[in-house]
């Protein structure tokens, strides 16, 4: 499965095959791009074996490559490197490390690839770029290699890239399969991280890790001190919306015709998993089925499960994982047990007593499935991966292996649950969107300082009531008591304060450090509950505190460590209301959860019944609309400079055009605020995203622009309007009885013509 | 939002004043009361720091004409320093940047009040 050479995995990344994922890339983009002002962090990003990790990262350094050309140096150069290699010695890896990062420089330097994988040569050519300090490396690394200094020649390799570069690039390191790291000879586990320590923590040289077993990355990290210095991306399946897409890429280069509601299903059973749907899809096509309905999709997967691809995927994963027959069978009884039956089990213990060995052969499969990916551990708490198509195969291959029961009757087994498993899911989805919300949002508050009336209803309400959004968020602004959020380093559904201990369950746990400092004072728990009732009960606040109480209780916290948290979406029970304030629980309805959103840059994943269009998609044959009222008062005209801001942020325009357009917006309010009849005392403000412009309408009621009547026309000396001219590409005054209507264009071409904002070029069509 | 002062420094040679936030009628106003006493009281030299500006709008920048136009009655000195790339575009653009020298950083723009002095 893996390519012999990184830049052969380079070369068979086609990125118009890549889909979905813009809200992972942009934060990616953000955090690589952050280095040339040494405030770049690290990333690392974890999931399931095969998920698309390498893509996103392969992904991630092709849009690196593609800045536009304006982009100020030094512009980052994406290193990508993968451990998976077979090359287990010390000199082994760091040979291979200095000329894979040679090759790569060179060829980003805009040189043709070399003709062959000579270091020497390579180096030469580096040379004639004016980056000499190159030879003094690989003669330090020669010395240490023939002195057979496996470690040294490590260092000097690792370190090499840090010292090049100066204004014309800085490197940003991509490291793929990370956890193979631990398996050097003769150098102790997590040596690496050491090395890249200290260019880790001075914010140059971002660095995105990636790899399907966090558990150990992450012990390494927290034995460097360096946890709190990352943040933590987990990669699963696709958004619906975006694994449809690449079901109709693949359909489409197949000759693959299925009928468009059965495409959405069929893309969830497999779990929006990239590389599922391509399995399937080639099964499709080897097969030369039909798939016309519901039923032919269940048999041909039921198919794929038991004799064909999706078998022979996870069945080659599993020989090669486990190579020794009996440990295989184990390992397979036991992840039926809890992938497949969903046996509850959240412990080391627990699952060596479940796997029924000894304790000796019990870990080594453990730790084998943690290195695969198919087992997380967190804290003292472990993980199964949660994956609709491996427990299929896990269940075919329990029943063929330990039942004995034929392929066939597995197959008209997989068939039959399937079909009666179908409805009864949509209440509950609504409320996996909203902790979804949450999580994502818990994810990006980064030692961020909110106003606390956002986290408590009561007095929210007290204060905003019957308040438009807008002025709810002039007043946040003024709210003098702020809270300050962790540095959230992992969210998961229950914690169990030690081993063997009881489990404390809510909608979410999220263990963070304030500060970003990594250490036990600082240690946060929010313990958070998400509610879709009609009306908030008092007995469930009750129920809430109990839990809370009694983890505070095991897990020795101070009070404020532990942060209690329940949002709701209907009405609530003055009681509750009452309850949530004496044992202080921040109590937070959905219209607060959106002001908070917006605070983060964030929309809403879905709300079935609000004023807004889909905001998620990125601008593609449609255009975005938003719109925005403004009550004429001071300073307002930030708050439209503020949702410009958002609003260019889908386009990925580059800074210097969203200043001007924040500029040319802060002039057009103020003629309005000036001119405007005044009698309703608002501007009406729209922003429309198209793929190629951002036009901005700007309305008041009055007549038109006006030159020197007021105090305020006096001093502004009409600069107004010719900033606006210089400042946008086109503008257009239309008066009429209604008022003035200015209209603004920004042409987007200048920026990144080939992105879509995550879709890759949508101008391509998939061949 | 509110601007109630307008943070100053004396340094040798000029008086910093730091342009922090949004430069709006009400900031400018503040600092053109600050730029009017200092000259009253005898100073001449006057560097604007706009590192922590945010937002400038039209009638801010007219201000700052005003501004300039007073120190140069006066026969003062005047620079800018830390702009950022729209700042110093929108200057440009109203012709301001031709009366003021700009530098990038503080201790520059003070080294310049210090040898023309």
């Amino acid at each position: 499965m893996r390519l012999i050479w990184n830049q052969g995995a380079g070369f068979s990344f086609r990125p118009e095959e890549f889909h979905g994922r813009a809200e992972e890339l942009s934060t990616l983009l953000r955090v690589c791009q952050e280095g040339r002002s040494g405030v770049g962090a690290s990333v690392m990003i974890y999931g399931p074996p095969n998920v698309g990790k390498t893509s996103l990262l392969l992904k991630l350094k092709h849009d690196l490559q593609s800045l536009p050309e304006g982009t100020a140096s030094p512009r980052p150069f994406p290193f990508y490197f993968s451990f998976s290699k077979i090359l287990s010695h010390p000199l082994a890896l760091s040979q291979h490390f200095l000329q894979e990062f040679l090759w790569q420089v060179l060829i980003f330097l805009g040189d043709s690839p070399p003709a062959a994988f000579d270091a020497e040569a390579m180096c030469e050519r580096l040379g004639s770029y004016g980056l000499t300090d190159c030879r003094e490396f690989l003669l330090a690394h020669r010395s240490f290699s023939e002195r057979g200094d496996g470690l040294s020649a490590l260092v000097s390799a690792v370190s090499f890239p840090f010292t090049t570069g100066r204004d014309v690039f800085y490197p940003v390191f991509l490291f793929d399969d990370f956890q193979y790291t631990s398996k050097l000879q003769g150098i102790p586990d997590g040596a690496i991280l050491s090395i890249l320590r200290p260019y880790i923590k001075s914010g140059h040289f971002p660095m995105v890790i990636s790899g399907s077993s966090p558990g150990h990355v992450t012990s390494s990290l927290k034995r460097e001190g360096l946890f709190g210095t990352f943040q933590l991306v987990e990669i699963g399946g696709l958004s619906p919306a975006a694994s449809e897409t690449l079901w109709a890429s693949l359909f489409e280069r197949r000759k693959i015709r299925m009928p468009v509601p059965i495409q959405a299903r069929a893309a969830a059973r497999l779990g929006h998993v990239p590389i599922y749907l391509r399995m399937f899809a080639e099964e499709v096509s080897f097969r030369s089925a039909e798939v016309a309905d519901e039923i032919g999709f269940e048999n041909l997967y039921a198919l794929s499960i038991t004799e064909g691809q999706l078998n022979r995927y996870w069945r080659e994963f599993f020989e090669n994982s486990f190579p020794d027959r009996l440990d295989r069978a184990r390992a397979v009884k036991f992840l039926k047990r809890v992938v497949c039956d969903r046996f509850p089990l959240d412990t080391f213990e627990g699952a060596l007593s479940l796997l029924g060995t000894s304790s000796e052969d019990g870990g080594r499969i453990l730790s084998a499935l943690e290195f695969k990916g198919l087992v997380k551990s967190d804290f003292e708490q472990i993980r199964f991966a949660d994956d609709p198509v491996l427990a299929d195969f896990l269940y075919w291959a329990f029943e063929r292996g330990v039942a004995g029961t034929s392929s066939s009757q597995v197959a008209a087994a997989l068939v039959q649950a399937k079909l009666s498993r179908a409805a009864s899911e949509p209440a509950e989805a609504e409320r996996g969107k909203w902790i979804a919300t949450a999580k994502e949002l818990m994810r990006r508050w980064d030692c961020r300082e909110v106003p606390l009336l956002l986290f408590r209803f009561g007095g929210f309400r007290e204060r905003f009531v019957g308040k438009g959004l807008l002025e709810v968020v002039i007043g946040m602004e003024k709210e003098p008591q702020k809270i300050r959020l962790p540095k959230i380093s992992s969210v998961s559904t229950g914690y169990r304060t030690r081993r063997g201990g009881p489990r404390f369950d809510f909608d979410m746990v999220a263990y963070g450090f304030l500060d970003a400092e990594f250490s036990e004072e600082n240690l946060v728990i929010w313990a958070v509950d998400v509610s879709t009732e009609k009306t908030l009960a008092a007995m469930a606040v009750e129920h809430f505190e109990n839990r809370c109480r009694l983890l505070c209780l095991e897990k020795g916290l101070h009070a404020p460590q532990l942060r209690k948290w329940i949002l709701f979406e209907g009405g609530i029970d003055p009681a509750a209301l009452e309850l949530a304030a004496r044992y202080d629980i921040f109590l937070t309805h959905r219209s607060q959860m959106r002001i908070f959103l917006n605070l983060f840059g964030m929309e809403e994943i879905d709300l079935q019944a609000e004023d807004r269009k889909p905001a998620e998609a990125p601008p593609g044959a449609e255009p975005l609309e938003f719109e925005l009222v403004l009550p004429m008062k001071a300073d307002t005209e930030v708050v439209a400079a503020r949702v410009a801001e958002e609003v260019a942020s889908y386009a990925s325009l580059d800074k210097d055009a969203v200043d001007r357009i924040k500029m040319a917006l802060i002039e057009a309010c103020i003629n309005a605020f000036e001119h405007s009849g005044a009698e309703s005392g608002k501007v009406r403000l729209r922003y429309v995203l198209s793929p190629e412009k951002i036009e901005l309408f700007v309305q008041d009621e009055g007549k038109g622009f006006r030159g020197g009547r007021t105090e305020e026309s006096r001093r502004n000396r009409g600069w107004g309007l010719k900033l606006i001219r210089e400042l946008v590409d086109d503008v257009e005054i239309m008066t009429g009885d209604k008022g003035t209507i200015v209209r603004m264009v920004k042409y987007l071409d200048s920026g990144m013509e080939k992105e879509g904002a995550g879709s890759p070029g949508p101008e391509e069509s998939p061949r | 939002m509110s601007y109630l002062n307008v943070r100053t420094r004396q340094a040798e040679g000029a008086l910093v004043v730091y342009i922090d936030g949004y430069l709006n009628s009400l900031l400018g106003e503040e600092v053109e009361r600050v730029v009017q006493e200092t000259l009253d009281s005898g100073m001449r030299n006057f560097l604007l720091n706009f590192e922590g500006t945010r937002l400038i709008n039209s009638i801010g920048i007219s201000i700052v004409i005003d501004i300039v136009e007073k120190i140069m009655e006066r026969n003062g000195m005047l620079a800018f320093c830390a702009l950022s790339r729209i700042n110093r575009e929108l200057f440009q653009i109203t012709g301001v940047a031709r009366y003021v020298r700009v530098f990038e950083r503080e201790e520059e723009a003070l080294g310049y009040f210090g040898t023309s002095a």
